[in-house]
């Protein structure tokens, strides 16, 4: 352990993980490079554009400006933590039947957001998706698709199918 | 990034104590403006410890507490957007902590890290990875690089230690229009008083070691009605151009007291109180709030180039109060 390396503990969707890291490396850093999840994106690298969002908690944050050593002790949850065994999430599913994406690059960050939101709000007005999605960038511009997709979603976590 | 060491504070008295020890420590709220400070390494002097303080439960809290509302320092942004409390007793801040950046940064951005952030000069923050530090006035260099640039953002009511980087605090004029008070680790600074220009690297008054420990907003009573606006160029993530806070407060149909703090327009937030004394004692209309608007900004003296400030300012006040009356 060189002096300043530290050692972080965490949950990484559903697994604990204890690893030595540098008091500056950021959450996005440790999940893509040290954890190899590189699902989630760093794009701006500085706060602006959410596709580095994942869950800390039930909360969306930005893994690029959460420094690792605060998520000590914490359950961070990644787009790779969403299928269970083969099936995909039903957000994963809307995203596919809606085409909420084209290149692809913000969806994992618009997915982990997008959980956030019906994690609190299963039934969210188009105006609260809108709310909710607002710090994610889609440099495509595929809102629309994406709006309905979280919407196709939300009837499918509520059991109404799409 | 520079890298440092990092400790997580358990208790405020830990963390001025880590402080006071360090060279060169930091704070570290919820780290939305602390991280772009460190990655883009803006500061003359690196930063050698940063001091987390943002599990410390205690200071997550909204309350009411005799005549005021209290909100610990670590409270999130997202939590006083949603707080029934704020919402009833100072709408304005609940509004202003709802126009912060985006979904993401609210969850994290605490009220403290609001109104401790950094200004935003694109000079004053020009990456070290991109040919930065620049070492300009307000770093104790000799040249303002924004009077004679790309000043659209900056100030329209002039210079501070000739300094014309706005403050970039969404939350800032709201508090400053509830009079809110900011209680530190030493001392009650009321929200007038806590913003500078003049302090090196801060846009505080705030001396080494000193931490926000809570922030206390005088509730209003009956017939107070307050708002918040804000214009930016995109409604999510970006900066204020200008924002506005106004509270009033009526009786008899006639204002009995009035607020107008403006955003964005100078270094500090900005109390507009001549404006503010044209309301008093007047029934409302359409016509005195135009007045108070005019003279508002009848002391501005933009910059050659952010002359379009001075149209938005008038137009954001009248949003502002009429968003009141209704
Ligand atoms: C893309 C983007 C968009 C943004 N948009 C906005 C916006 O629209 N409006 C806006 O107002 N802000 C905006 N911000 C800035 C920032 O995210 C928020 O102001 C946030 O509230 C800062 O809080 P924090 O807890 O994360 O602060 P931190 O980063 O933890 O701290 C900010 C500064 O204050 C100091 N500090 C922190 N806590 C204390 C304390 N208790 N006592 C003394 N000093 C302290 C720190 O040392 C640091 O210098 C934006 C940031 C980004 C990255
Ligand atoms: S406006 Fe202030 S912060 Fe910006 S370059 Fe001039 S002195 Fe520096």
């Amino acid at each position: 352990m060189s002096a300043n390396e530290k050692v972080l503990s965490l949950t990484v969707n559903g697994e604990p993980k204890k690893l030595l890291v540098k008091p500056h490396w950021m959450l996005s850093r440790v999940l893509r490079e040290e954890l190899h999840h590189t699902g989630t994106k760093e794009a701006c690298g500085e706060g602006a554009c959410g596709a580095c969002t994942v869950l800390i908690g039930d909360k969306a944050v930005l893994s690029c400006m959460t420094l690792a050593l605060e998520a000590e002790g914490k359950c961070v949850e990644t787009i790779e933590g969403l299928m269970s065994g083969k099936n995909p999430h039903p957000i994963q599913e809307a995203w596919l039947e809606e085409f909420g994406a084209q290149c692809g690059f913000c969806s994992p960050g618009m997915i982990m957001s997008a959980k956030a939101l019906l994690l609190r709000n299963p039934n969210p007005t188009v105006g609260e998706v809108r709310e909710a999605m607002a710090g994610n960038i889609c440099v495509c511009s595929n809102y629309e698709h994406i709006e309905a997709a979280v919407l196709s979603a939300a009837r499918k976590m509520r059991g109404e199918g799409a | 990034m520079k890298t440092f060491d990092y400790i997580k504070a358990n208790s405020l008295d830990e963390a001025g104590a880590i402080l006071a020890a360090s060279a060169n420590g930091a704070i570290h709220s919820g780290g939305t403006d602390l991280m772009g400070c460190l990655r883009d390494r803006i500061w003359m002097e690196d930063v050698d410890v940063v001091v987390s303080v943002a599990s410390i439960e205690e200071l997550k809290h909204i309350r009411k507490d005799g005549d005021a509302l209290k909100i610990g320092a670590m409270t999130t942004l997202a939590d006083i957007a949603a707080s029934a409390l704020v919402k009833e007793s100072c709408r304005m801040l609940a509004q202003a902590a709802q126009a912060t950046a985006s979904p993401q940064l609210r969850n994290v951005g605490t009220i403290a890290g609001n109104i401790c952030q950094e200004n935003r000069c694109w000079y004053y923050r020009y990456s070290y990875r991109i040919g930065g530090i620049i070492e300009c006035i307000r770093k104790g260099g000799k040249k303002c690089l924004a009077v004679g640039g790309d000043h659209r953002y900056h100030s329209i009511f002039g210079a501070v230690n000739r300094c014309v980087a706005v403050n970039p605090s969404d939350t800032a004029p709201a508090l400053v229009a509830a009079d809110a008070t900011i209680a530190t680790t030493k001392r009650n600074i009321s929200a007038r008083e806590f913003f500078t220009g003049e302090n090196g690297k801060s846009s505080t008054v705030l001396e080494k070691g000193e931490i926000v420990k809570e922030i206390s907003v005088p509730l209003s009573g009956d017939g107070v009605r307050s708002a918040f606006k804000k214009v930016a160029l995109r409604k999510s993530i970006d900066f204020a151009i200008i924002s506005c806070a106004a509270q009033i407060a009526l009786s008899g149909g006639r204002v009995e007291n009035a607020t107008i703090c403006l955003g964005g327009v100078h270094v500090n937030p900005r109390p507009m109180d001549e404006a503010a004394g044209v309301l008093k004692g007047e029934a409302l209309s359409d016509e005195l709030i135009e007045c108070a608007a005019n003279v508002a900004l009848e002391g501005a003296k933009p910059l050659k180039g952010n002359r379009y400030k001075v149209q938005i300012a008038k137009a954001i006040i009248l949003d502002t109060l009429s968003d009141c009356i209704l």
